[in-house]
């Protein structure tokens, strides 16, 4: 439900990543997002026919308060000249990180 | 409008905190007129919602410190109106100081003495009484007793002196003078060896790097010398002859809160960043001098306009940028100046680096024509300081600049750092540089920033991060025996992983390779079996961290078992730095996901990292990297088992005190469930066990820092060489590093390492470290 879902978004360590460069890795989004606390992991965003990024994903922290300063001075600034843009997701879940393609 | 009648009296009380919090703010009519409109709303509502209200005023005297002024004046025509109310007001103001100092909050604390003193000028509060509590703060001078607790009573003291100096000095002149007198005997008989380790740059050349309470003091003396006249704060008292035949309070009696062992923590001591003076800033106005009080006040209003909007990077800059005040200060220059000294302060800055950033690349939005530009020299200057520029606050340029850079296209006149191609690569500025371009690499891609410096600056590019394969040999060579092994190893291993065999089956063949000599402690280590298998993994995962990290999963077992012991747990991180030499990101993240796994523990890192096979990549950003993240790990470890504890305890506590109650059906059955002492003490020794590896990971960090430093000082003094060479400064800075971003757990140590380490026979230039440390502590 919505109550569930906005609950579970306060709680989340979770950041759903968009705008990206089809052509940003991994490893940037790790260098760039780990300057706000320790990563617990990196979802890359596929393209479901072709597997490829699609320029979206997901990043998890250890701890919520990172998240929280990922929001605050990550988002909206840039990687690989894009406007990078975070939003609090309720946590990743195998197949979410198949887009639309 | 009409008030609703039905107004609750929530409602009302939110909209009062709404009024009094909104005054000040821009606003259509005068601030004058703003407060003494608000004077007459709350001194209606004063019979109702008394204690509300003050306790509103209370919390915005700390909280909202840059309207100082506008709420002194505030109280001041309250206590016009209701001199019973100002009395109270002073009241709670003296219980909520106590309880702020009681907490460690002395910032807040400061904030609230500023304003206990405008309340002088405001004619709530006697001038006697308030020199009365400075002067009860400064007897704390006279105990024996923490230097750190001396020097917050008297800075706050000298802080508070701009606000009322004038006013005091009026009427007692001679009290004043004897104010300053002490403040003075203390200041001089200060031990302030913590300054050296505490400065951003080791010269003071061209600017001096004062200690703080010395500058402040400067400055506040010199304000008294001018007559305390100042410019900066606002005085809307001034606006209100009413306040002259108001009656004034004396303060109660203050009983300064004792010290606390194990629970008082104070601020610890800071020195003074300055990179600019008026020949910096030569068209408009003059920056004021290192010992004008107004550089200390508009720097004290910058820093309050971050700490409240330090959540809003947009709002923060705008706020900056909008300081009333730009005709009478190159406040460019100076917003960038306060910024870029919090970010290089030491211990820690005050907020996350990313903050900083943030908000400079909001300012640069917010002024394109102004900011960028102040920025640039401000690098510039840095670059051409790096020469004495503490090593942490090296790393934090590089961390800054190579973000900023690519937020702005990675354009940068590299061309005017050319001087840093002809000197000692080892040299800071060289170093400086590579790690930027590094960072900037690790932000984009290789081509995009070699594409972006000049050609000339090439040799300042690290390799390209790709992998190296020990067993990826070309056809047609002609390999060792012994070679030959392995690479056929190697192929059978990549063969029995791709066709996603089972752990048992690897381990058999991985079992064919084995030493000459057996390994004599028992383990079934083995490094060319380790090499093998590990390079091979490592090969087949390298597309990108998730392939590498879900092999470490996949095969966690084979790895424990092929790096067993302490002597496999370093060589697996060997092995790893050997396949990733060009790739320092991405041993940062294995080394993590190891530790994590419990592949390799903390100590094995700190071997290695110290081992000579790392000797080359020793003064190289990413091993402080993996360094520090290692310890945060251990300490962050240790910090989770005490929580677990102390929350055990709590839980059996509350189980024992219920079960009293037989009637209790569901307390009975919970304590079924309840921690009993078996479970505290397994949970105790997890801790105890953690509490011992922490320390062992400490002893081991010092005492390899003390080996390798001893060397280099014996070698230069046989071989008659200046020891004090780049890789010297850069080890001993380390040193200082390891100290003071972990000082709070390495101060649990001193005892040990006074006696284990850092002896009196130590080489003096190693020992002063340990001492200057004990003395930024204590």
């Amino acid at each position: 439900s919505r109550m569930q879902q906005e609950k579970l978004l306060k709680m989340s360590s979770t950041l759903y990543v968009g705008n990206l460069s089809y052509y940003t890795t991994e490893e940037q989004i790790y260098e760039l997002f780990s300057k706000c606390g320790d990563l617990k992991r990196v979802v890359m965003g596929l393209d479901k026919f072709k597997k490829t990024p699609c320029g979206f994903c997901f990043v998890e922290y250890c701890e919520r308060l990172c998240a929280e300063n990922a929001v605050r001075y990550i988002n909206g600034t840039r990687l690989d000249d894009r406007v990078v843009r975070t939003d609090w997701d309720a946590g990743f879940k195998e197949g979410r990180q198949f887009g639309r393609g | 409008k009409r008030r609703k009648v039905t107004e609750s009296s929530e409602e009302i009380e939110r909209r009062l905190e709404s009024l009094i919090c909104r005054v000040g703010e821009k606003s259509s009519s005068s601030l004058e007129s703003n407060l003494e409109g608000l004077a007459t709303v709350l001194e209606a509502d004063l019979p109702n919602f008394k204690s509300q209200i003050l306790q509103i005023l209370v919390l915005c005297s700390y909280q909202l410190p840059e309207k100082c002024t506008i709420y002194t004046t505030l109280v001041g025509l309250l206590n016009v109106r209701n001199y019973n109310c100002g009395g109270e007001f002073v009241e709670m103001m003296l219980r909520e100081l106590k309880r702020l100092i009681s907490t460690n909050q002395f910032k807040f604390a400061q904030f609230m003495i500023q304003f206990l003193s405008d309340l002088v000028n405001c004619n709530v509060v006697t001038p006697s009484s308030l020199i009365a509590l400075f002067n009860s703060f400064i007897s704390i001078t006279r105990q024996d007793s923490l230097q750190s607790r001396k020097d917050w009573y008297v800075y706050a003291v000298l802080a508070s002196l701009p606000w009322v100096g004038s006013a005091l000095s009026e009427k007692h002149s001679i009290e004043v003078s004897t104010i300053f007198e002490n403040i003075r005997m203390y200041i001089i008989h200060r031990d302030k060896s913590h300054r050296e380790f505490l400065r951003v740059w080791s010269t003071d050349d061209p600017h001096p790097q004062e200690e703080y309470l010395d500058c402040l003091f400067a400055q506040v003396c010199k304000l008294r010398d001018d007559g305390w006249i100042e410019d900066v704060i606002i005085r809307p008292y001034r606006a209100f002859p009413v306040l002259a035949n108001a009656l004034q309070h004396d303060l109660p009696d203050f009983v300064v809160p004792p010290h606390i062992a194990e629970g008082s923590v104070y601020p610890i001591p800071q020195v003074i960043f300055r990179m600019f003076d008026y020949t910096d800033c030569p068209e408009g106005p003059l920056i004021p001098g290192n010992h004008a009080i107004e550089r200390w006040l508009i720097e004290e209003q910058l820093r309050s306009i971050v700490r409240t909007f330090n959540c809003d990077k947009k709002e923060c800059a705008s706020r900056l940028l909008g300081y009333p005040g730009r005709d009478k200060v190159p406040l460019n220059h100076m917003i960038v100046e306060c910024l870029m000294g919090d970010i290089f302060r030491l211990p820690e800055s005050p907020y996350p680096l990313v903050m900083y950033a943030a908000v400079f690349i909001e300012l640069c939005k917010l002024q394109p024509s102004m900011m960028p530009q102040v920025l640039a020299i401000a690098s510039d200057m840095i670059y051409e300081r790096l020469d004495t520029m503490n090593i942490t606050c090296v790393d934090r340029f590089v961390n800054w600049f190579s973000q900023h850079l690519s937020n702005f296209q990675f354009r940068w006149t590299w061309e005017d750092w050319n001087d840093c191609l002809s000197c000692d690569p080892a040299s800071p500025k060289a170093k400086f540089v590579k790690e930027v371009l590094e960072k900037c690499m690790r932000l984009a891609y290789y081509k995009r920033i070699s594409d972006s410096v000049p050609p000339e600056f090439a040799p300042l590019l690290y390799n390209e991060p790709k992998i190296s394969f020990k067993y990826d040999f070309k056809s047609g060579l002609n390999l060792s025996q012994e070679e030959r092994a392995a690479y056929t190893a190697s192929q059978r291993v990549i063969t029995a992983i791709k066709t996603k065999c089972k752990d048992d089956e690897l381990i058999i063949i991985l079992e064919e390779i084995h030493q000459e000599e057996a390994s004599t402690d028992g383990t079934t280590f083995c490094l060319p079996r380790l090499e093998v298998f590990l390079q091979s993994l490592l090969f087949l995962a390298q597309k990108s961290f998730s392939h590498s990290f879900s092999a470490l999963y996949k095969f966690h077992k084979v790895l424990k078992w092929a790096g067993d012991g302490e002597e496999g747990k370093i060589a697996i991180l060997s092995i790893t730095k050997d396949v990733w030499k060009n790739h320092p990101q991405m041993m940062l993240v294995l080394v993590d996901k190891m530790i994590r796994m419990q592949i390799v523990d903390c100590a094995s890192v700190a071997k290695w990292l110290f081992s000579p096979k790392m000797a080359d990549d020793f003064t190289r950003l990413y091993v402080w990297e993996i360094m520090h993240s290692t310890i945060r790990k251990m300490n962050k470890h240790v910090q989770k088992l005490e929580v677990e504890l102390t929350e055990m305890r709590g839980k059996s506590q509350i189980s024992e005190k219920k079960s009293e109650d037989e009637e209790d059906d569901i307390m009975r059955t919970y304590n079924i469930f309840a921690p009993n002492q078996t479970d505290l003490q397994r949970m105790q020794d997890q801790l105890d066990a953690a509490n011992g590896e922490q320390k062992k990971l400490f002893l081991i960090i010092f005492q390899r820092f003390i080996m390798i430093l001893s060397d280099h000082l014996v070698r230069c003094e046989s071989n008659k060489t200046a020891f004090n060479s780049p890789w010297y400064r850069n080890t001993i800075q380390r040193l200082q590093e390891i100290f003071l971003l972990h000082k709070d757990t390495v101060k649990k140590y001193m005892a040990t390492m006074e006696n284990l380490l850092f002896t009196m026979d130590l080489d003096t230039r190693i020992l002063s470290v340990f001492k200057q440390f004990a003395s930024v502590v204590n």
